[in-house]
């Protein structure tokens, strides 16, 4: 109780000292140039925001189901999006599969299993130069691996897989830093009262890291989502064809993705394909939106404070 | 495996046989084709039962590296196929056969604020873009190289149009990777430079994209630019871009479909299907679709695609090639 109104006394000192230094010039300085600084960040997003949604408009106002129903087409005015979507959904499926739970498993063994052995420091550090890597070498593994080597060929499940390694690091990382946040008390308040470390793990740790865990992970699938490079290396097709089918259907077989299509539209040399792309664009930075809003929702509902 | 199964199964069997009946045609290769082959591709499934077609635009090169690997029963092509890719495709046994399908131009570019260059011969694109104008940052500065190869060189590759505008020279142009670029190179300033003993390239020191509607944005957003697209691109976007006239040695011609067509414009290179004739022979979907891509409705759709068709002496030559495969 005494420490704590000590706190208080100390925080209305400094209330007061910085009411008192209004007229500091320095401060005003610094003040401007980190709104200046917000400025710019906003000035950018918005006209690049700006510029797609006017583009983008009178096509999706003109037809907005179409669009979003049919199929590839070198033809601007019966052109849609429905592969992609299908194609960008079912590869952020098989990376939620596959990179979550290897990711956070990995993660809770590194944080809370592993010793701090010289090998954990390497395997580590390791790990967060992995998460620099840049996308395309991703794309040359993959092409490699998943579509030579295993026979998998161009398709979507050679796609999902090259994204699902390339998201694992990040994974890793995020939940490692949340499990890292959890506050020691806690491990030892859990084994003072007798639980084994399994128990401590499911029923306190993770529970107070979760938060960071969803976030993390939710937002590394957000970034299989817009990854386009990798998947041009694994054979997202560039161009049209004519299969349309259920995700699982489509496993086998060739795709495009979002930002495929976006990438593939822009090298058209007629205008009514910058709209398209336009228009693809608000509907990629709508699922991501989407994505990331999921994310903040997760992150309050789980929220605990200590 | 499924993977493979499903693949290797979509590309060597057909589904069903017979004319007019479905099966998958699997095609790849140049971006600059891809829109033709997609839209005959398209046409093609709209008359046809259960016809599956899938058109990727990767560039020419990938396309003959999938090619020949025997990944693809159609490879688009913006450039004839090269010797090494040619001997890839004999060794893993892969016969085929060469269409030509359409005739795209390179139009000669500049911004329309700029009204003081109308006509540049070849031998001014050299002395302008290519390797010995290296660091030349003002026309004018090329005027003396201009001349120094309008007395060399007569007027084989055109008159020099000298003297050049005292402005800066600002080029914006298709990167090393692109088949845009190498057609230029290869029609404009490879003969050239031969002869003067240089390296068939082009400048080092340009803006340099792969994406050519960058370009026409670099082109446009300057009064004193100089670069090259493929036609369709200048076509699409004449409001904003000048095409300059070019000499290649017959005086000088704007780029029209009329002109590239006739091959009285002088910078134009040819469209090309290759086809895997092995494939035709056991896919009836496959030859039934090159059968409608040469045909009056399919070739047709060449000009749709933006692109300039083919004289109907070379239509008949490109279907003799196909018939007698």
């Amino acid at each position: 109780m005494a420490a704590r109104s000590e706190t208080l006394t100390a925080r209305d000192a400094v209330a007061r000292r910085l009411r008192a230094g209004g007229t500091d010039w320095r401060s005003w300085l610094l003040e401007g140039a980190l709104l200046l600084s917000l400025l710019v960040a906003l000035g950018i997003l918005f006209v690049l925001v700006g510029d797609v949604l006017i583009k983008a408009f009178p096509l999706l106002a003109e037809r907005p189901l179409d669009f979003l129903t049919s199929t590839v087409s070198a033809r601007a005015e019966r052109a849609g999006i429905i592969q992609a979507i299908i194609g960008s959904i079912t590869i952020t499926l098989i990376v939620a599969v596959l990179a979550i739970p290897i990711g956070v498993g990995a993660a809770i063994y590194l944080e809370e299993y592993a010793r701090d052995t010289r090998l954990a420091r390497f395997i580590r550090t390791n790990i967060r130069n992995l998460a620099g890597v840049p996308a395309i070498v991703y794309g040359l593994l993959g092409l490699a691996v998943f579509s030579t080597a295993l026979g998998l060929g161009s398709v979507l499940l050679a796609g999902g897989l090259t994204l699902a390694v390339l998201v694992l690091p990040i994974v890793v990382i995020t939940t490692s830093e949340a499990l890292t946040a959890v506050p020691d008390a806690i491990r030892e308040a859990a084994f003072g009262v007798g639980a084994t470390r399994w128990e401590t793990i499911r029923s306190h740790v993770l529970p107070y890291a979760a938060p960071g865990i969803f976030t993390g992970t939710i937002l590394s699938l957000g970034r299989a989502f817009g990854e386009t490079a990798p998947l041009l290396m694994v054979g997202a097709i560039a161009g049209t064809f004519s299969f349309v089918g259920a995700p699982w259907e489509q496993l086998g077989e060739g795709y495009t993705t979002l930002p495929t299509i976006v990438y593939h539209w822009a090298g058209y040399p007629q205008a009514e394909f910058r709209a398209l792309g336009a228009a693809a664009i608000v509907v990629l930075l709508g699922v991501i939106l989407l994505v990331n809003a999921t994310a903040i929702v997760l992150r309050n509902r789980y929220d605990r404070k200590w | 495996m499924i993977g493979t199964l499903v693949l290797s199964g979509c590309v060597t069997t057909p589904r069903a046989s017979g004319a007019g009946q479905g099966g998958t045609v699997i095609a790849s290769g140049s971006s600059t084709v891809e829109p033709i082959t997609s839209l005959v591709a398209e046409d093609f499934a709209a008359i046809t039962d259960g016809f599956d077609y899938q058109v990727d635009g990767p560039g020419t090169g990938d396309g003959f590296a999938l090619f020949c690997d025997g990944a693809t029963d159609i490879s688009d092509a913006s450039r004839p196929i090269k010797e090494e890719e040619a001997a890839a495709c004999e060794e893993n046994g892969i016969n085929y056969v060469e269409l030509k399908i359409a005739v795209d131009g390179i139009s000669v570019i500049t911004s329309t604020a700029n009204d003081a260059v109308d006509c540049l011969s070849f031998l001014d694109l050299y002395a302008l873009l290519g390797p010995e104008s290296q660091g030349l940052d003002n026309w004018s500065a090329a005027d003396d190289l201009a001349g120094e190869l309008a007395a060399e060189l007569g007027d084989e590759y055109g008159a020099a149009h000298t003297p050049y505008p005292d402005a800066a020279l600002e080029v914006t142009a298709p990167g090393e990777e692109s088949g845009t670029y190498d057609s230029f190179i290869e029609l404009v300033i490879e003969d050239i430079a031969d002869t003067r003993g240089e390296d068939a390239v082009a400048r080092a020191d340009y803006t340099a994209s792969a994406d050519d509607n960058v370009i026409v944005e670099g082109i446009s957003g300057s009064g004193t630019s100089l670069g090259w697209v493929g036609f369709a691109f200048y076509d699409e976007n004449s409001d904003v871009l000048r095409s300059i006239e070019v000499d290649g040695g017959d005086g000088c011609v704007a780029p029209t479909a009329e002109t590239i067509a006739s091959n009285e414009y002088p910078i134009a290179r040819d469209l090309f299907i290759y086809v895997n004739t092995d494939r035709a022979a056991d896919n009836q979907a496959l030859a039934d679709f090159i059968d409608y891509y040469l045909s009056d409705e399919g070739i047709a759709l060449v000009e749709e695609a933006d692109y300039v068709s083919l004289t109907p002496e070379a239509l008949e030559e490109t279907r003799a090639v196909w018939e007698g495969r």
